[in-house]
C-alpha cells in the first residue's frame, strides 16, 4: 500500500513537474479531447523516436490524448505526407516538415497558421509555452507576415567529426610526418583531408583495424548523397543555393548560374576522389549508415549531421567511440568562412525540422495542444541529449546539456557558437522536382560513369530544364 | 437474356462495382490527368490543358524514359527467360522421387510467401558493401569485388538474380500442376515408337504444356514489366539510371518530381506498351500452337 501511494505521488509529482507545473491546466485543457487518437508522421530519426516513445507518452497521461507517431524512412515518410494533404484525406494530424520542403508546403498550402489558430483559441494557449523561447531556426517556418507554421522539434548542424583516438597515435603521427611532411592533425584544408582520408586507409590496413580515412555520404540510389554534395561539400568551396542564380533561375554558368562552374566542379572532384578511401558501405550510405558506420569506428573522419554526433560521442550502448570523438567545423575554401561570417554565404547545412498540422488534419484543436507540449522547455534538455538536436535558447545552458557537451567535444557549443555560419536550404518551392533532377548526375559521379564535369554540366541542364518546365523562368 | 438472369446479375453486382471504383475509375482519371501539364510545384500549380498530344509528344523525344523502357523489356526478356528454364527444370525434377523431396519443395517455395520490399531487404543486408557476407565471401574465396553501388552491370543482375530467387518457385509449382495433369497416354505410345526423353519433351511434354505456358509468360512479364519495390529497396534505381526500370522512373517523376501529367502520361503509353507485348507474344504463341496441331 506504502509502495502504491509512493507511486501515485511520484507519478503526480513527475506529471505536474514535467507541465512545467501547470499540470491541472493541461489535464483541463485535454479532457474534450480525451481518448482521441492524434497521428503523426515523421522520419526516423533519433529526435523522432525520442518524440514517439518519450513525449508521447508523457502527453498522453498528462491530458489523455493519445499520440500515435508513424516514425518512417524519409522517403516514405514524405510520399505519405504529401499523398495525404494532396488527397485532403485527413489521416495524419500533425506531419515532419524538414526545414528544405517548408517552402514547397508553404506554397502549397498545406499547413495550419499555429500563430493565428492559437490567437483565436486563448482557451488552447498553454500557460509557459512561448515561441520566443525557440531559436531563430523557428524562422524558417514563418511566412512573410511571421507567423509561424510549424514547431521546431529538432536543429542541428552538420559537423565535422573525427577520431581522437587515430589523430593522436604516436606512431600515426610519425608516419604520417614522414610520408607527407607536415603534422597530423584533423582537417583545416581540403587537401589535408584528402591525405587523412589516404593516410588512415592505409594505416588501418597495416594495423589489421577494419577502418578507412573518411566518410562518404554516397549512396547512388538514393537523395542523401546529392544533399552531402549540395548542402555539405559544395558551399565550403562556395557554391551556395545549388548555383541557381536567384534572380534568373538558372544554374549553367553559360546562364549565369554557378551549378556547373569552376567552385562546383573542384567540390565533386574533392569529394568523388575521397571514395577509394571511404568505407566499402560509402556508395550504398545515407545519413543514417554513415552515423552507424562512424559509431561502429569504421571511418576516421568525416561529415556526420549533428542528430547523429551526441549520440556517437556518448553512447556506449550503441558507439564504439565513445570518448574518442572530436567535433570541427569542415574546413572551407578561401573566403567562404568570411562570406558565411557577414551573411553572404554559408559552410554547410543548418539541418532541423519541425511537426505542422495539415489543414485535412480532423483533430487541429487536439493537435495544437500536442504541438505546444513539444514546444515546452521541461524535456529539451533530455530531447538534446537524446537526439544531439537544440531548438531553445535555454537548453544550452542546462546542466544536463553541458555535461554531455563535455563528453562529446563541445558538439552543442559549436553549434550555439557558429550556428549562424550554416544556413538551411534555398527557398525553392521547387526543391524536389529540381532535387530530383539533378540526382541521376551526382550518381553516375559517384560510380564513376561521368567525370564531375560532365555530370555537372548535365546536372544544370536538367535543373534549368525543370525551373522552365515551371515557370521559374522568364 | 439480362432478365433472365437478374439473380446473376444481382450477385455479381458488388464485385462489378468494386472493380469501377479500383480499376476504372484511376483509369479514367489518369487517362485524364495525361491531357495536362499539371505539376503543383510551378509559378502556375493549376492543370493546364495543352493539346491532347502535349505529353504523350514530349515522352516521344524524352530518352531517359524511353531508356528506361527498353532496360525493363531486356530486364523481362532476361528474367522470364532463367526462370522459365530454370522452373522447367525444377517442375520436371519435382516429378520424380528423390530423397527429402517434400522438405525441398517446402524450402523451395518460401521465397514466394515474402513480400517484394522484404526480399529487397534480404538483398541489401546479404550483399551490402563492408557489412553484408556475399561480397565478403565473393572477395575471399574468388577475389571478385561485388560493389552494385558502383558497377552498372552488377546491380542489373543482382536485381536480375533477386527476381529470380523471388519467382521461379512460382514458375516451378505451375509448371509442376500443368506437367501433373498431362495424359500419359501420348507418352506410352512415344515409347513405344522409340523416341528418347529429349525427342519426348521437345514433341509431346512442351506442345501439350503450352496453354500452362502462356499463362506463366504472361503473368510474369507482366510482374516484372512492373517491377518496383525490390529494386527500390535495394539500388533505389542507381547506381545513376542502370536500375531504373520505367516503374520507377514514373513514381520519381510523380512523386518525387510531382509532375502529375506527365507522369501519368507516361502510366497509360507503359500500358499500352505492355498491352501491345502481350497481344504479339499471344498472337506468336497461339499461332504456333495451332500449327504444330
Amino acid at each position: 500500500m506504502r509502495k502504491l501511494l509512493f507511486a501515485l505521488v511520484a507519478t503526480i509529482f513527475s506529471f505536474s513537474a514535467m507541465a512545467g507545473g501547470h499540470a491541472e491546466w493541461w489535464k483541463n485543457a485535454g479532457a474534450p479531447y480525451a481518448g482521441t487518437t492524434l497521428q503523426g508522421i515523421a522520419e526516423n530519426t533519433p529526435p523522432g523516436q525520442f518524440a514517439g516513445d518519450v513525449l508521447a507518452k508523457e502527453f498522453e497521461a498528462l491530458t489523455g490524448i493519445k499520440v500515435r507517431l508513424e516514425n518512417t524512412s524519409w522517403d516514405q515518410m514524405y510520399d505519405k505526407a504529401i499523398k495525404d494533404m494532396e488527397a485532403n484525406s485527413g489521416i495524419y494530424d500533425f506531419v515532419y516538415i524538414e526545414q528544405d520542403i517548408v517552402y514547397d508546403y508553404l506554397n502549397r498550402d498545406f499547413l495550419v497558421n499555429i500563430t493565428e489558430g492559437l490567437a483565436n483559441n486563448p482557451d488552447l494557449q498553454a500557460p509557459g509555452v512561448s515561441l520566443d523561447d525557440f531559436t531563430t531556426f523557428i524562422d524558417y517556418f514563418k511566412d512573410g507576415s511571421g507567423d509561424v507554421f510549424g514547431v521546431p522539434m529538432e536543429a542541428f548542424i552538420k559537423v565535422y567529426l573525427y577520431r581522437k583516438d587515430l589523430f593522436g597515435r604516436a606512431d600515426a603521427k610519425a608516419q604520417f610526418r614522414a610520408q607527407y611532411g607536415y603534422g597530423l592533425t584533423p582537417a583545416t584544408s581540403f587537401d589535408q583531408w584528402r591525405d587523412n582520408a589516404e593516410f588512415f586507409t592505409h594505416f588501418c590496413a597495416e594495423q589489421g583495424m577494419e577502418c578507412w580515412g573518411t566518410t562518404v555520404q554516397g549512396h547512388t540510389g538514393h537523395p542523401a548523397s546529392t544533399y552531402e554534395f549540395l548542402e555539405s561539400i559544395a558551399p565550403s568551396f562556395g557554391l551556395y543555393n545549388w548555383g541557381v542564380n536567384m534572380d534568373s533561375y538558372q544554374s549553367c554558368v553559360e546562364n549565369g548560374g554557378q551549378l556547373n562552374g569552376g567552385r562546383a566542379k573542384a567540390a565533386l572532384n574533392f569529394w568523388t576522389q575521397l571514395l577509394p578511401f571511404a568505407p566499402p558501405e560509402a556508395l550504398q550510405s545515407t545519413w543514417s549508415e554513415v552515423g552507424s558506420s562512424f559509431a561502429a569506428g569504421r571511418a576516421a573522419q568525416g561529415w556526420v549531421y549533428g542528430e547523429n554526433a551526441a549520440w556517437i560521442a556518448t553512447d556506449a550502448e550503441k558507439s564504439a567511440v565513445v570518448g574518442k570523438v572530436g567535433v570541427m567545423l569542415p574546413p572551407t575554401a578561401p573566403g567562404v568562412m568570411t562570406q558565411a561570417a557577414s551573411g553572404n554565404g554559408y559552410i554547410g547545412y543548418f539541418d532541423g525540422g519541425a511537426y505542422g498540422i495539415p489543414h485535412s488534419s480532423k483533430n487541429i484543436e487536439a493537435t495544437m495542444l500536442w504541438l505546444q507540449f513539444v514546444a515546452m522547455n521541461d524535456h529539451q534538455a533530455d530531447w538534446a541529449i537524446a537526439g544531439g538536436r537544440i531548438t531553445h535558447k535555454d537548453t544550452y545552458a542546462d546542466p544536463k546539456v553541458m555535461a554531455v557537451d563535455e563528453q562529446a567535444d563541445g558538439y552543442f557549443s559549436l553549434m550555439r557558437d557558429t550556428g549562424f555560419l550554416y544556413a538551411g536550404a534555398p527557398p525553392f518551392p521547387f526543391h524536389g522536382a529540381g532535387r530530383g533532377a539533378i540526382d541521376p548526375f551526382i550518381y553516375s559521379a559517384l560510380a564513376g560513369e561521368m567525370t564531375p564535369e560532365e555530370a555537372l554540366d548535365g546536372a544544370c541542364q536538367a535543373l534549368d530544364q525543370v525551373m522552365a518546365d515551371l515557370g521559374y523562368q522568364d | 437474356m439480362f432478365s433472365n438472369n437478374k439473380k446473376g446479375w444481382l450477385l455479381l453486382s458488388p464485385t462489378i462495382f468494386i472493380l469501377i471504383i479500383v480499376g476504372l475509375v484511376p483509369f479514367f482519371y489518369v487517362l485524364y490527368v495525361g491531357f495536362f501539364k499539371w505539376n503543383p510545384l510551378a509559378v502556375d500549380p493549376s492543370m493546364q490543358f495543352e493539346g491532347f498530344g502535349f505529353n504523350y509528344r514530349r515522352l516521344i523525344f524524352d530518352g531517359v524514359f524511353l531508356e528506361s523502357i527498353w532496360r525493363s523489356i531486356k530486364f523481362s526478356v532476361v528474367t522470364l527467360t532463367l526462370e522459365l528454364s530454370l522452373g522447367f527444370l525444377l517442375a520436371l525434377s519435382l516429378l520424380s522421387s528423390f530423397p527429402f523431396k517434400k522438405f525441398f519443395r517446402g524450402v523451395h517455395t518460401l521465397p514466394l510467401v515474402i513480400a517484394p520490399i522484404v526480399v529487397g531487404s534480404i538483398f541489401k543486408l546479404f550483399t551490402v558493401q563492408g557489412l553484408g557476407p556475399l561480397p565478403h565471401l565473393l572477395k575471399d574465396y574468388f577475389g571478385y569485388t561485388l560493389n552494385y553501388g558502383m558497377n552498372a552491370d552488377q546491380a542489373f543482375w543482382m536485381i536480375v538474380i533477386m527476381d529470380i530467387w523471388h519467382w521461379t518457385p512460382f514458375v516451378t509449382l505451375t509448371l509442376l500442376a500443368g506437367l501433373s495433369a498431362l495424359p500419359q497416354d501420348p507418352y506410352e505410345s512415344a515409347k513405344i515408337d522409340g523416341a528418347n526423353n529429349f525427342q519426348i519433351f521437345v514433341y509431346i511434354t512442351i506442345p501439350m504444356m503450352v496453354p500452362v505456358l502462356i499463362v506463366v509468360i504472361f503473368i510474369r512479364l507482366m510482374d516484372s514489366l512492373k517491377i518496383v519495390d525490390e529494386v527500390w529497396m535495394l539500388t533505389g534505381g542507381g547506381p545513376g539510371y542502370a536500375t531504373r526500370f520505367t516503374g520507377i522512373h514514373i513514381w520519381k517523376e510523380v512523386f518525387e518530381k510531382r509532375y502529375y501529367g506527365l507522369g501519368s502520361a507516361m502510366s497509360i503509353l507503359y500500358l499500352y506498351i505492355t498491352i501491345v507485348i502481350c497481344w504479339i507474344l499471344y498472337s506468336v504463341m497461339v499461332s504456333r500452337g495451332k500449327s504444330e496441331d
